[in-house]
């Protein structure tokens, strides 16, 4: 078919209202819709693969758009773009089916249907756009409703969670807008492949402060450790769905951009100066600190949501620290992976934490204990996820972070500043053991507290049961995922 | 060819149509439950003559795509036509036209509906709305600084009775400062003018230019520039001189202030455009950018400051209009193609928003909201209404699929462009103030919960029309700015052939 991608996008667009004229009969409906439309879109990059793995390795469809900018409508799709948009569609899905009975009772389901769909929209069109103010486009559009998500559906004060979290990222972006425009001054265009080549011929001194302006603003989505003080409090705000997604693609598609744009595209124009080594190691050390910032408030914060938000920024931390190897083969295949990984496993521990405190109404764990008997499909998926983020193997996240390390000491031979990071970077991981066997054992182990507490509704079950499966096929079998993403080619 | 009549046309064709409305207005007002749609019936008429002048005008314009796309029209032919009152046309001045059109139908049927709803009622209003539409249409197409000066006054003076309409003690006071501020503006910029008349003998925009570049002696040219630029400054409320702005705005009626803030408002940037642009271009003639870009610093960093510490929602949407200034100055100060594609899609863009904005206000200030803490919960009293004020809001921040996006997008780059990062920085940083106090608004709209005497309260349904006219206008902008950039595009083009 010639226009797949378009379609990819334009169906969640035709769809938004229809969801949410459909929300006004029946939520349950506009629920499945939504799941239905997340199917398709699935088939249609499906469809592709075979054109990732022939010669080009990408396949690129352009229309028609803003003629003054030079700005078409470009979308594309490569190893990476495709593996982060379908683990988008299937969380998007997955929180779909969640939401039927997590939402159950509140108000306004319309609404919150349509602003789901209109997410998805944002967050697929992210990955599979190559022309820069598409992007842009895409990358807000993933703010504005995600923060009518949390400040409408959200917990105890939501509108001054999402109010941290549209501000924080918004600075973030008008950083990211800055570079943008000083990319279309430099190149003369927005297209992110021409940029590439047209930037190596660019001043490095101009290269050098679009690189940090871009790479600022795309850390502030990642959470990246100065700037991470919007995510506690909109991933604990948020209702579960919408969480899952936050922690599993939001803050992904930070780092999706800091390596499609800030290392792919303008990277290659300051690697020879002295300036990229410092950038690299720059990402290196925030990753480190990342990583044992997250680690260590996971250990000691007992609000289960919360425990789950800083173990994301901790997991940014390593995804940071693994894009420090560009352009080095392995490790950034690993951090790729541990994108996909990372949000399947976290959008799964969400998705259970959010169970228990829809089946509990608490959220604080020392008043949690000895649900395993009482919830066990919740305590099964939950032990799996957690056993993924904490890294244990023929869990997802295993592999990933075995690829990164794996990559990591063969960076050691060229440039010995890595030794020290990559230490410390292990003893991270073994904090993220500890607090996932913390949080394991306060929630689900120990001597049973809540005599009445029952198993989350079927449509909350088979939501986890999809990610909870996809994790351990993930983990055993992530062949597929790896040979995509080899595909692309991080050199030109 | 365009004839001079043609160009007139768009201009005089509101005398008569303003002389009509006051009796046509009376008449209908007597016919009751009638009189909406006579209201309403009149209003097409009105701008069904006006827009056929405008389509006539653009349409001759582009079906004969002259070698020199600026066109000169004098009253008086032959050798003394450089001293005659002069009209110009040139892409820039068909796309002011176009607009200032359109959004004035736009903020004239609100305040039809408007002053009618909430005011003591008078026809003269329409009247006065007319030809203050015509004379800012007049300010778009005049081609020397003489009938650019007349107009332009004829816009300011005019805008002081909309602004006097309540009659009250505020708006007495509001419009006093007003009026003490353009007078001054207007001696500065008389007192300008005729030195340049006195350095070049002529005030026809080309002549003037031509007679400029050539100057050998430049110290009386900067007297003069200085004049003119802090007159037109004071009108276009750049900081320092922007203290009337908020007390105008606020006191005036709601659809005064839409009024204002679409038209006159981006009348008074185009003003600064075309003076500063196009006859003082800084490469050949006179290097102001540097004052300017203080002034632009300044205005958007103080605008943003004073409405984060606003608690007044009418008032606060007063310092947006500041704001704004510093944002259209920062397109202009870059003097290049895209600052101006910037700039005229700002006032497009910008004018729609603070409109909307204004009348949205205007419907919660009639309801009796009118601090940060009112507006506290109106989101689920009044939704429709405040939908509209979340899509102006969001369009003032800046965020994609709202026109203001693209604004805003045009005006950082055309900064980094014409080698002003450090503005394009200041003008980044304040515009995360602005989404910090502008959310802060919506925040307050939605967060509270409904409650038992939280009830919906019916949101006048007439009023609604011209606000989701203008609100799906932003989002259609905002998803396909293309629809406007290709009427601007013919100015980029011209650019370099600028005479």
């Amino acid at each position: 078919m010639q226009n797949t991608l378009l379609l990819t996008l334009l169906l969640p667009t035709l769809a938004t209202p229809i969801v949410y004229l459909l929300g006004k009969k029946s939520a349950r409906a506009s629920s499945f819709l939504i799941a239905f439309i997340c199917i398709v879109d699935i088939v249609l990059l499906f469809t592709l693969v075979p054109k990732i793995f022939s010669a080009d390795h990408k396949y690129v469809e352009s229309y028609y758009w803003i003629q003054v900018l030079h700005a078409s409508f470009t979308l594309f799709v490569d190893g990476i773009s495709f593996s982060m948009a379908v683990i988008t569609l299937i969380l998007i899905l997955t929180a779909a089916i969640f939401s039927i009975n997590y939402m159950q009772e509140r108000r306004g389901l319309a609404e919150y249907y349509a602003l789901l769909m209109l997410l998805s929209v944002g967050l697929v069109g992210v990955f599979i756009t190559s022309n820069l103010m598409l992007f842009y486009f895409c990358w807000e559009l993933m703010l504005l409703p995600s923060y009518f998500i949390i400040g409408e559906w959200g917990y105890r004060e939501p509108y001054r969670a999402a109010f941290k979290f549209f501000i924080f990222t918004h600075a973030g972006a008008v950083f990211v807008l800055l570079g943008i425009g000083a990319i279309f001054m430099v190149t003369g265009g927005l297209d992110m492949f021409q940029a590439q080549t047209a930037l190596m011929n660019a001043d490095p001194e101009l290269a050098k402060w679009i690189l940090l302006s871009l790479t600022i603003g795309f850390a502030v989505k990642m959470a990246v450790v100065p700037v991470h003080m919007w995510l506690p409090d909109a991933h604990s705000e948020a209702p579960a769905p919408m969480s899952a997604l936050l922690s599993g693609v939001i803050i992904g598609a930070g780092a999706y951009a800091i390596l499609r744009v800030s290392l792919l595209t303008v990277f290659p124009a300051v690697s020879a100066t002295g300036f990229g080594k410092l950038f690299l190691h720059g990402l290196t050390v925030f990753g480190v600190i990342s990583a044992f910032f997250g680690s260590l408030i996971a250990l000691v914060e007992t609000d289960i949501k919360r425990i789950i938000a800083y173990s994301s920024i901790a997991h940014m931390g390593y995804v940071l620290f693994g894009l420090s190897f560009f352009p080095s083969q392995e490790p950034i295949i690993g951090t790729v992976l541990h994108l996909v990984n990372h949000a399947v496993s976290k959008g799964l521990l969400f998705l259970s934490a959010g169970a228990v405190m829809k089946q509990l109404e608490i959220r604080d764990i020392r008043e949690m204990g000895g649900l395993a008997g009482k919830m066990p499909i919740t305590a099964i998926a939950s032990t799996i996820a957690a056993f993924s983020i904490a890294g244990i193997p023929s869990f997802a996240c295993f592999i990933s972070e075995f690829l990164i390390f794996v990559g990591a000491f063969q960076t050691i031979n060229f440039d010995n500043f890595y030794i020290t990071p990559i230490v410390l970077m292990l003893i991270a991981t073994v904090l993220s053991l500890a607090y996932a066997l913390r949080f394991l054992s306060h929630v689900f182990l120990g001597s049973a507290r809540h005599e009445k507490a029952t198993d989350a509704p079927s449509f909350m079950k088979s939501a986890m049961i999809i990610l909870a499966i996809l994790v351990i096929v993930l983990g055993v079998w992530p062949t597929f995922f790896i040979q995509l993403i080899t595909t692309v080619s991080l050199v030109q | 060819m365009i004839e001079f009549l043609d160009v007139s046309l768009p201009v005089i064709v509101y005398v008569p149509l303003a002389l009509l409305t006051i009796p046509a207005i009376k008449a209908a007002r007597k016919r009751g439950k009638w009189k909406n749609i006579l209201n309403f019936c009149w209003f097409l008429a009105v701008f069904t003559i006006a827009g056929a002048t405008v389509a006539n005008l653009a349409l001759k314009y582009y079906s004969k795509q002259t070698p020199q796309p600026f066109l000169n029209l004098s009253l008086i032919e032959g050798s003394s036509a450089i001293f005659s009152s002069m009209f110009l046309v040139d892409a820039v001045s068909i796309y002011m036209v176009i607009i200032f059109t359109m959004v004035g139908a736009v903020a004239f049927i609100y305040s039809l509906f408007y002053i009618d709803f909430n005011e003591k009622f008078s026809e003269r209003y329409y009247a006065l709305m007319l030809m203050i539409i015509g004379c800012v249409i007049g300010t778009a197409l005049a081609g020397d600084l003489l009938t650019l000066f007349i107009f332009w006054e004829a816009t300011a003076a005019g805008s002081s009775f909309l602004m006097l309409y309540q009659k009250t003690a505020e708006s007495l006071h509001a419009t006093l400062k007003y009026l003490v501020m353009i007078v001054i503006a207007s001696a500065f910029i008389i007192y300008g003018l005729s030195v340049i008349y006195a350095l070049t003998g002529t005030l026809n925009f080309w002549a003037v230019k031509h007679a400029l570049i050539s100057l050998a002696d430049k110290h009386l040219l900067e007297i003069a520039f200085i004049f003119i630029a802090a007159g037109y400054s004071i009108e276009a409320a750049v900081v320092p001189f922007h203290m009337w702005l908020p007390d105008a705005y606020t006191a005036a009626p709601a659809s005064s202030s839409a009024f204002l803030s679409a038209l006159v408002d981006q009348g008074s940037y185009y003003v600064l455009l075309r003076v500063l642009i196009y006859i003082l271009t800084p490469q050949t003639v006179l290097p102001w950018t540097s004052m300017f870009a203080v002034l632009s610093a300044l205005t958007m960093v103080i605008g943003n400051l004073l409405a984060l510490t606003e608690r007044n929602i009418k008032r606060l949407f007063a310092y947006v209009c500041i704001a704004d200034v510093g944002y259209n100055l920062m397109a202009i100060t870059s003097v290049t193609p895209l600052g101006i594609t910037g700039n005229l899609y700002f006032f497009l863009a910008g004018g729609i928003a603070t409109a909307l904005s204004f009348m949205a206000v205007g419907i919660f200030n009639s309801k009796g909201f009118k601090t940060l803490n009112d507006f506290s919960g109106v989101g689920r009293k009044m939704p429709l209404t405040s939908l509209a004020l979340t899509v102006a809001t969001f369009s003032f921040i800046g965020v994609p699929a709202f026109a203001g996006f693209m604004a805003k997008y045009l005006v950082f780059t055309s900064a980094i462009e014409g080698n002003l990062s450090w503005l394009a920085v200041i003008g980044v940083l304040t515009s995360i103030i602005q989404a910090a106090y502008l959310l802060r608004l919506i925040s307050y709209m939605y967060s509270k919960k409904i409650s038992e005497e939280n009830v919906k309260i019916e949101e006048p349904k007439k009023l609604l029309i011209p606000i989701f006219i203008l609100a799906g206008a932003i989002i259609a902008l905002g998803v396909y700015p293309e629809a406007v950039l290709c009427l601007i595009e013919p100015v980029i083009q011209q650019f370099p052939f600028m005479p």
